[in-house]
């Protein structure tokens, strides 16, 4: 048995290590593009911050692929699949045979356009080097721009307003985190961004960038221009499948799994950052890039992969997020579209600054957006994960009083 | 092993575990002296009250596998395998609040901890009186619980317990039967006094 794992991220992980538990001897090779030991990338912004040293990102023993008897392959991109054959292409001539491939190749991040990208000090933020990249400038910089508020935009300028810099956020939506919270939620964050010193852009975007070899300024989609002397691109990311062949896998916007994390191609999985299933709160396929996601995703697909059938239940996006004295969790549908049988339930206590909206589908609930007194959220998930039908009083839900036992009769 | 064991349908909501859980995670184990520490001990119990009044304590269930175990970020949630208990290390916690995005049941609290570094702002939940157990003494919200809604015991004993109740009650010769009727009228008065005042 030769299972060869794509990817040395948690999903990767988590499904060597489900092998290993039920498959003592079989070969396990992991090819990994990043060459430290496995490491938590939603933490990389604490290093940026200075909250934590980089040497606390690591999620694993210094010595995990000796442990687990793993044949690591680092530093390397896998550049073919060869379906037929049952090899993986490494590194121009070095085939691997599998007889099970996972791929958890993850993601990058989503590139833009604009002139003048080849400057100095312009990031991305999703590895653990890029960051490494970023604490060298610091120093010697005053004038921060972030692109993009999402999750990661929003982790960038979090950490370097704590390193003492001016940082502007621009986004190109209405307000920050938009694919995570509804507007309300989205207004209540923006406010409390700018009242603790982010200069926030909202409707605009970065078109070209100048500078004398680093980047000294921005020049915005509305003519106007900010001086920066380093910039961050978090505009989302996408799944990262350059290797993967088309005609054979089936490919949506990530590599297509069912409820055993199999591809449309015999004996090969995925997971992670870089496949799509089903989300039950969508009903329809998702690409959920999370954390919680790919570590579930990646242990199903290693017991799959080790000849046990254990399905999941499909994916759900959800993200907690605390943005200085805000508190954010949200899953789901969280802007049903008007007119389409959601029913939604909202209360909003501006002397606490609590936001909390139920959205419903039926007797189903679909989609929550809390914005403090988020202790309750993962009651919330849950019941929307397992589609547990909800009878409990809206009023009772809303309450910051609600607690596990109003579900129950 | 012996493990805690909620019958919630005998909780009267008196809320003394959550007095005893945070007595017996204070520096010095007495009520009255835990009130003048700071921070102040706080409980991990949290008895919760139903749609109508009942109670509920609501504690960790050290599940297996354990979602907040999984999906934690910095790697600060463990399984102690002698107690069976899911514990959190407070030095490496982020305060990222995933494991409560995680847990279906709502049982995780974030503050500062007197067993965590002074000023952090951690996650804490129950640990099984871990502390404790290895003195030989039951869990604290056990140990003061009046009404049997929590019993600490061998799984297996109170599972062939629950078996045989539930056995007796389901044969077509045999009477209805309630388990804890004190309980019941109880909890049906509570749900009438609230039915009587909303109409």
């Amino acid at each position: 048995m030769a299972y060869v794992i794509i990817g040395n991220g948690v999903a990767g992980v988590s499904a060597a290590e489900s092998i290993r538990q039920l498959d003592r001897d079989g070969r396990i090779v992991m090819i990994g593009d990043e060459t430290e030991i496995p490491y938590c990338r939603p933490m990389i912004s604490l290093v940026l911050e200075g909250a934590i040293p980089a040497d606390r990102l690591t999620m694993r023993a210094d010595n995990f692929y000796e442990t687990m008897g793993i044949e690591p392959v680092l530093g390397r991109r896998v550049d073919a699949i060869d379906v037929a054959q049952k090899t993986v292409r490494v590194g121009g001539d070095t085939e691997i045979p599998y007889t099970k491939l996972l791929i958890a190749s993850g993601a990058d991040p989503r590139p833009i356009t604009a002139d003048g990208l080849n400057l100095k000090n312009i990031f991305f933020m999703r590895t653990q080097a890029q960051v490494r990249d970023m604490l060298q400038v610091l120093p010697d910089a005053r004038r921060a721009l972030v692109l993009g508020g999402g999750l990661v935009g929003f982790k960038a300028a979090y950490g370097l307003l704590r390193r003492g810099l001016n940082v502007t956020m621009l986004i190109r939506s209405g307000y920050p985190l938009s694919m995570q919270a509804d507007e309300t939620a989205g207004g209540i964050i923006l406010q409390e961004l700018r009242r603790k010193g982010l200069d926030v852009k909202v409707g605009t975007e970065a078109v070209a960038f100048g500078g004398n070899g680093a980047v000294r300024e921005a020049h915005l989609f509305d003519g106007d221009r900010t001086p920066c002397d380093m910039v961050v691109i978090g505009k989302g990311v996408l799944p990262a499948l350059s290797f993967v062949p088309r005609e054979r896998i089936e490919i949506d916007l990530g590599i297509v799994i069912d409820r055993h994390m199999r591809t449309s191609a015999e004996d090969v999985y995925a997971a992670g950052d870089v496949a799509e299933g089903v989300d039950v709160a969508r009903k329809t396929r998702w690409v959920n890039a999370i954390w919680p996601e790919a570590v579930t995703q990646g242990r199903l697909a290693g017991i799959n992969m080790a000849g046990r059938p254990v399905s999941g239940e499909g994916s759900l996006g959800r993200n907690v997020i605390r943005i200085f004295d805000l508190d954010i969790l949200t899953g789901g549908v969280v802007t049903p579209p008007d007119n389409d049988g959601y029913d939604v339930f909202q209360t909003f206590d501006g002397s606490r600054n609590t936001y909390r909206k139920l959205v419903f589908q039926g007797d189903r609930l679909v989609g929550v957006v809390l914005v403090n007194d988020i202790e309750q959220g993962g009651v919330f998930l849950s019941v929307m994960s397992s589609k547990t039908p909800v009878t409990a009083s809206r009023e009772g839900l809303l309450s910051r009083k609600f607690n596990y036992k109003q579900l129950l009769k | 092993m012996k493990e805690v064991v909620v019958h919630p349908e005998r909780c009267v909501g008196c809320m003394q575990c959550m007095i005893a859980c945070a007595t017996a995670h204070s520096k010095a184990k007495s009520l009255f002296a835990a009130t003048l520490e700071s921070p102040l001990p706080k409980p991990r119990v949290h008895v919760g009250v139903g749609q109508y009044d009942e109670g509920f304590p609501n504690r960790c269930r050290h599940c297996d596998p354990a979602p907040c175990l999984l999906a934690c970020l910095p790697g600060a949630i463990s399984r102690d395998l002698s107690t069976n208990t899911v514990l959190i290390d407070p030095d490496r916690c982020i305060n990222c609040a995933t494991c409560a995005m995680v847990c279906p049941f709502g049982v995780l609290r974030y503050h500062e901890e007197g067993s965590a570094p002074p000023g952090k702002t951690v996650a804490v939940k129950c640990d099984n009186c871990i502390g404790r157990q290895e003195a030989g003494l039951a869990p604290a919200c056990v140990e003061v619980c009046k009404s049997g809604a929590l019993t600490f015991e061998e799984l297996s004993e109170a599972m062939r317990r629950k078996t045989n109740e539930i056995s007796r009650t389901v044969s077509v010769a045999a009477e209805p039967q309630d388990l804890s009727p004190g309980f019941s009228l109880l909890n049906t008065m509570k749900k009438s006094l609230i039915q009587v005042r909303t109409g």
